[in-house]
């Protein structure tokens, strides 16, 4: 039994092609030809009741349209959506706000906006404003607000709209820590109290998290379906370009060193990195001259662009001296802790503290799914079970 | 678009027949229409994080498909209209709140500004052009034919740009969207309450009195607030493509001005163009308003009901328009 039923839905945008570089006072004829644009291409899918389902894809691959026609912002050009269920969307919350009116005055517009009645709103009110943690400023004009307390207010307010089916787009970016754990809490209690939700995010640790099942949109398409761990790994390795292999620039001859290569192995028989195993990290260089306190990074970055680990010579020996040359270093990595996914890798050669040679984003590493797990890391441990008279005898001697 | 087989839209008439655009509380109805749905989702009780437990009735089904044109997307519309008439009430109460915020002298405004073009029209018509006027003092019978026209200049300058207005919400939120224009005209229609009192006061300064004929002015007010609806809702639409509308409406509106019979008598139109000068529902609505409240005397009956006709055909005509542009409003605004 489906909530969401979309069946070969198309939207297409016209967008305007005419130049805007016009002579003032000329009339502008360019608003009658349009060139047309399909934001969406034939997208099929099914919601079952209950479920929790994440959308993922680049910027511009449609995830937005597809919320907007969801919500009945705008219609299809073709095809047609079936929606069982009052269906809420949280996007942009706080979005039709008078900046002249007060708080109070506010929840009564927004909330008719969102299509509650004026005793259903009376009613809910002092929830709303608890909810929001902004009881002294009620009825204060929200131009006098900071943007916390706009963002805050608006998503309260939908959140006791009280729908069968709920949309979320980056809402979870609003507020403080303290409130984006509460929306967070929020939603795992409307999920597990059966309520359907569609997930739009960024934040692929959220989708993970949060859904039970993914899409991935690409160019208007769906590209694949899976569960979110599946379609986190297909997105990643599409927004790479899809290359596991290295690429080095070839114009560093002049150099006194420079990067060969580095490739990725496990020891494992299928030689592909997984999380909690062993991992080679093979770092080939060529030097002209003798060098002296030389250092060799391995730099790994999440797909966010944010540092995520560091293999280096430094720690344990600053003053490495490699002779004229090539060779390779070798790092052994006993257990690799982090999570299954695609990241990004810069390696450099330093010498008595200055780059040799230094390559940015020159290669992937990907790593599969291995004794992972939940979180951010694999933390490798031993255990064992004490019986509990165990315990005893060796307190009491 | 795609050619409908007679299959599709036997399914298209059973789809509108069960889709119940966010009448939230009319559950029951849906239930009727759709027993099949209820078998399906036995009731249950459900708890809300934060509004409690609750038993869920069985959900209405919502299909959208890509806008066309037909008779029942107007009663659907109004259908779905009716279910937002708390959104209507909520925004012409803070159209007017909002509007005299900040401001020292507040709703005196909504008076004041008749006043002064009252006095401008005086100056200019009675004193300087030496106007007739149909042996009622001049201010009187200017001002009596200003609020009707302030009504409708008012609500269809400040209408049109409604939309526009509130593109960001149109962008985000779903709602009937012919609330916005039609707000701006109940929130006229206040204004005018209020000058209707002034109108009072002078009445009585001037000793003209008053007989029953006078809630007949109701009648007259109902049909130029509905064709105000159809002009509000036809050219806020059109706004929200062609920007030139907003341009043009100050010339057409000044224009108007001398297109009805606010500053002068209808006697003074030869007598061969006074038939096609009245099919103009303003012409026509403004000068009756001025007889009944002037000279207590009974509407022309033949009068009113071309202008209610016009009018009803002017208001569906512009509120299918508006509803069959309204699902891409979004796009273009």
């Amino acid at each position: 039994m489906f909530d969401i039923r979309l069946d070969r839905v198309s939207k297409r945008y016209f967008i305007q092609s005419g130049s805007r570089e016009r002579s003032i006072g000329w009339p502008n004829f360019s608003l009658l030809h349009k060139k047309e644009m399909w934001a969406l291409r034939d997208v099929s899918f099914e919601v079952p009741q209950g479920e929790s389902l994440g959308i993922i894809g680049n910027n511009g691959a449609g995830k937005s349209t597809l919320l907007k026609l969801l919500s009945k912002i705008t219609a299809p050009t073709s095809g047609e959506i079936r929606i069982r269920g009052r269906l809420s969307a949280l996007v942009e919350v706080g979005s039709g706000f008078h900046p002249e009116l007060t708080g109070r005055e506010n929840i009564f517009l927004n909330g008719s906006m969102l299509g509650m009645t004026r005793s259903e709103i009376a009613r809910k009110v002092d929830s709303i404003v608890d909810f929001a943690g902004v009881p002294e400023y009620i009825d204060v004009p929200v131009k006098r607000y900071s943007t916390g307390m706009y963002v805050r207010l608006g998503f309260s307010i939908a959140a006791h709209l009280d729908p069968d089916i709920l949309l979320l787009d980056e809402v979870l970016a609003v507020g403080d820590i303290a409130f984006q754990a509460k929306c967070l809490d929020l939603i795992g209690q409307l999920r597990e109290d059966g309520r359907t939700i569609v997930l739009i995010s960024h934040d692929l640790g959220a989708i993970q998290r949060l859904c039970d099942r993914a899409i991935l949109l690409h160019h208007g398409q769906v590209v694949t379906t899976g569960t979110p761990a599946d379609v986190i790994d297909h997105y990643q390795q599409m927004s790479m370009g899809g290359e596991e292999t290295y690429h080095l620039n070839e114009d560093a001859h002049q150099k006194p060193a420079r990067c060969l290569h580095i490739t990725f192995a496990s020891t494992e028989s299928d030689e592909t990195p997984r999380t909690g195993y062993p991992m080679f990290a093979r770092f080939g260089f060529h030097a002209q001259d003798p060098l002296e306190n030389v250092v060799f990074n391995v730099l790994i970055f999440w797909p966010s662009g944010y540092l995520c680990a560091q293999l280096t010579t430094a720690v344990s020996d600053p003053q490495l001296r490699i002779t004229a040359g090539s060779g390779e270093v070798e790092f052994y990595c006993p257990v690799l802790e982090i999570q299954p996914g695609w990241y990004r890798v810069d390696v450099s050669i330093e010498s008595n503290g200055d780059y040799i040679d230094r390559q940015q984003r020159c290669a992937v590493l990907h790593v599969h799914p291995g004794k992972m797990v939940f979180g951010d890391f694999y933390m490798d441990t031993v255990w064992r079970v004490h019986p509990w008279e165990q315990l005893r005898a060796k307190e009491s001697p | 678009m795609h050619l409908r087989t007679p299959i599709e839209s036997s399914r298209q008439a059973v789809s509108d027949e069960i889709e119940d655009p966010e009448l939230h509380d009319d559950w029951s109805a849906a239930e009727e229409r759709t027993p099949a749905l209820e078998s399906m989702t036995p009731p249950l009780e459900r708890r809300h994080p934060l509004l409690g437990t609750r038993i869920v009735t069985p959900r209405n089904l919502t299909v959208i498909r890509p806008p066309s044109f037909s008779l029942g997307t107007i009663v659907f519309g109004i259908r779905a209209l009716a279910g937002y008439r708390d959104l209507l009430y909520t925004l012409t109460l803070f159209r007017l709140t909002v509007r005299y915020k900040q401001s020292i002298l507040g709703w005196i405004w909504a008076a004041l500004q008749p006043l002064a073009m009252m006095m401008i029209y005086t100056l200019i018509f009675s004193r300087v052009a030496r106007v007739k006027s149909e042996g009622v003092p001049y201010p009187l019978f200017v001002f009596s034919a200003l609020l009707p026209w302030i009504f409708f200049s008012g609500a269809v300058s400040n209408a049109v740009n409604g939309l526009v207005n509130y593109s960001t919400v149109i962008t985000k939120l779903h709602f009937p969207r012919e609330i916005i224009p039609l707000s701006y005209v109940f929130a006229a229609l206040v204004d005018f309450a209020i000058a209707c009192v002034i109108l009072g006061g002078l009445m009585m300064y001037y000793r003209v009195s008053l007989s029953w004929n006078i809630l007949y002015a109701l009648l007259v007010v109902a049909i130029l607030m509905a064709f105000t609806s159809a002009i509000a809702l036809f050219l806020s639409s059109i706004q929200v493509r062609f920007r030139d509308i907003a341009a043009a409406l100050p010339v057409v509106l000044q224009i108007g001005v001398f297109a009805t019979p606010v500053v002068y008598s209808v006697g003074s139109i030869p007598l061969r163009f006074q038939r096609l000068y009245l099919l103009n529902p303003v012409a026509s609505l403004i000068e009756t308003f001025r007889r009944i409240v002037l000279h207590g005397s009974a509407p022309d009956v033949q009068m009113l009901i071309t202008s209610g006709a016009i009018t009803l055909c002017c208001l569906a005509l512009a509120y299918g328009y508006f509803k069959a542009t309204e699902p891409m409003m979004s796009d273009v605004i």
